[in-house]
């Protein structure tokens, strides 16, 4: 690696002065996209799915609360096209709301226990001694829990609700963001230019926020892309035991749970169209996912 | 060897004494009154001052946290894990009584999810970038995003649909009544061990990648092996000892998975007395079964690692 190549150094000046930053990010995405079509396919899968979430009261053909009561449990027709639920309300409309619990967790959670879990991992990987010890016994601890039992605990133990489920998912994220951003630190701090820096007498503060946690980035990146498709799993998994965020504000963990609730046979309807929502989701996820780690650092294959 | 042993189980065991605090700590000190979390948040503001301190008294809950504790760590030694605040039966004789179905549910899961994965496996690596290779390798990710309890629920509404048939609901124990006791733990165990099979497949392929690259692969061809046999008979034990650590590790998910597995197929057994417990906010029971989890998956983590130890002959430990 050669420390005096200019910037842009393969690039003509004109050329990299002339590009804005969106030009440069959409010429980026665009050489993803031709390098890994199936991730770029995921990926506008994924970023439907969001855009779905975000318009949902312009896209959803009912409100997802109201019920009709000449329309009760009817399979799919014409006039609501994934039929309706015991007391009449659209399950389209639904599901298309549900996105937005499951979203609104999945990227919550994510971004808090990763976080977290990064600046905690940076700390210790970065300070070492005791702390180190002490950090990896707390996080051995934390991850001594199937991540779902973790969960349905700490929702509990915190009455239910959006934040609480953020929470308890969050707090299943640390171990990871804090094991893997530590093993990097660990690497860079003994190469030879954070070496040098500390040399020149910078701050243990500054060398940390200045020479080492821009290579974290992409680590954390991968991280949280990777994770994004467990916690919308967790996410589900708490709505269907009923600890989720709590009715009647649909998600599609809680919207199988009310399928199972409803009787002794529950309509098909009702049970395919939430877990498929699920499965899609956390597919397009977890694939874009998957993209993003061999694109930014095909080394962290297997480890994330 | 046994240093590394006995060294394997102290850190087990410091490890078990942690976790205790962390469940402590969840079900105790975290913001949630458990007076709210018992009698909801309406029931709660109906009691008088007096009744508060009346339950948390009778409850142990205003004594000291530290004292709480160890009324908690006496209670486990004494092997009773606490009393539910709705039922007579002490959580201990509850596991005794529901922990085997589970149980039986998990090794059938993993040795269903070995029966799948492992030849899959071999058949990818056998042939990479192939067509089953790209089949096998869509369904273990299509089965990484599918939620076990949706495809439960799939499973008991369509065997209901095109057979009429539903699974017996009553437990029955495996010596009682092995036809029946069979019937309800099938349809978990499929679901769980797929979703295993989809990871032990992905796991081994690599594995298998990278063995047969190595040198005593390469001789086992020269020597004119055929290519089975150089597979099944070189490469593939040396390839499933990282498929016996992710197994072991797995097998501790499939517990947490089993809760609302079960609750998708109506299975009488420790999951469904979880999701009981969780939504009567029945604190204590909750405690004494997250603290049971747990150690189960941290027994199964050293139990992993000692066999691991035991089949590597690579390995020297210190």
């Amino acid at each position: 690696m050669s420390v005096t190549a200019p910037e842009f150094g393969e690039l003509p000046a004109q050329v990299a002065a002339g590009r804005s930053l969106p030009v440069r990010v959409g010429s980026a995405l665009w050489h993803f996209a031709r390098r890994s079509p199936l991730s770029a396919f995921w990926g506008v899968v994924a970023v439907t799915i969001i855009v779905i979430a975000i318009a949902a009261p312009e896209i959803a053909p009912y409100a997802p609360l109201k019920s009709d009561f000449r329309h009760m449990t009817k399979p799919p027709d014409a006039v609501h096209w994934f039929g309706t639920d015991q007391i009449g309300r659209d399950t389209l409309s639904r599901l298309i709301y549900g996105s937005r619990a499951s979203l609104a967790v999945a990227f919550g959670a994510v971004l808090l226990g990763t976080t977290f879990g990064a600046v905690w991992g940076l700390a210790s990987g970065f300070l070492g001694g005791k702390f180190d010890m002490a950090s990896q016994r707390v996080i051995e601890f934390l991850q001594s829990f199937p991540d779902l039992i973790l969960a349905m605990a700490i929702a509990m133990a915190l009455g239910a609700g959006t934040g609480t489920v953020i929470v308890a998912i969050a707090i299943t994220r640390i171990p990871f963001g804090g094991r893997i951003i530590r093993a990097v630190v660990m690497s860079l701090k003994e190469m030879s230019y954070v070496e040098a820096a500390r040399g020149l007498g910078a701050s243990n503060l500054r060398l940390m926020a200045r020479h080492i946690l821009p290579q974290c980035i992409a680590p954390y990146l991968i991280l949280a892309t990777t994770h994004l498709g467990v916690a919308i799993i967790i996410e589900a998994s708490l709505g269907f035991l009923g600890v989720g965020i709590p009715p009647p504000m649909p998600t599609w963990g809680n919207m199988l749970a009310d399928a199972l609730n409803s009787g002794l046979v529950p309509p098909w309807w009702l049970v395919l169209f939430p877990g498929a929502a699920i499965t899609l989701t956390v597919l397009a996820f977890n694939l874009l996912g998957d993209g993003i780690r061999d694109a930014l650092d095909p080394r962290l294959r297997g480890a994330v | 060897m046994f240093s590394y042993i006995v060294r394997r189980l102290a850190f087990g065991a410091l490890t078990i004494v942690g976790v205790s605090i962390v469940v402590f700590v969840v079900m105790r000190i975290l913001p949630g009154d458990p007076l709210i979390a018992i009698f909801g948040p309406e029931g709660f503001t109906k009691l008088t001052p007096e009744q508060r301190a009346n339950y948390m008294s009778a409850l142990g809950l205003s004594d000291p946290l530290a004292l709480q504790y160890w009324h908690w760590v006496l209670d486990i030694a004494r092997g009773q894990f606490g009393h539910s605040f709705f039922r007579a039966e002490s959580v201990a004789d509850t596991v005794a009584r529901r922990g085997p179905l589970t149980a039986e549910i998990a090794l059938l899961s993993v040795a269903l999810s070995w029966i799948v994965g492992i030849p899959v496996a071999v058949l990818s690596a056998l042939r990479p970038n192939s067509v089953i290779d790209n089949v096998t390798r869509f369904f273990s990710i299509l089965f990484l995003a599918i939620p076990g309890f949706w495809f439960g629920m799939l499973i008991v509404l369509a065997s209901l649909f095109w057979f009429g048939y539903k699974a017996p609901m009553a437990g029955v124990s495996l010596f009682a009544d092995p036809w029946g006791n069979f019937q309800i733990i099938i349809g978990p165990a499929v679901v769980l061990g797929l979703g295993q099979a989809a990871y032990i497949a992905r796991m081994a392929r690599s594995s298998l990648l990278e063995v047969v690259r190595e040198d005593f692969v390469r001789t086992a061809r020269a020597k004119g092996l055929s290519g089975r046999l150089v597979i099944t008979l070189h490469a593939l034990p040396n390839a499933l000892l990282p498929v016996i650590t992710l197994s072991g590790i797995l097998l501790g998910f499939v517990l947490a998975g089993s809760i609302p597995v079960e609750r998708a197929f109506g299975t009488p057994g420790l999951g469904s007395t979880m999701f009981t417990a969780v939504n009567e906010r029945d604190v204590f029971v909750m405690q004494n079964l997250v603290f049971l989890y747990a150690v189960v998956f941290v027994v199964l983590n050293i139990v992993v690692d000692l066999v691991i130890a035991w089949l590597d002959p690579r390995i020297h430990y210190r």
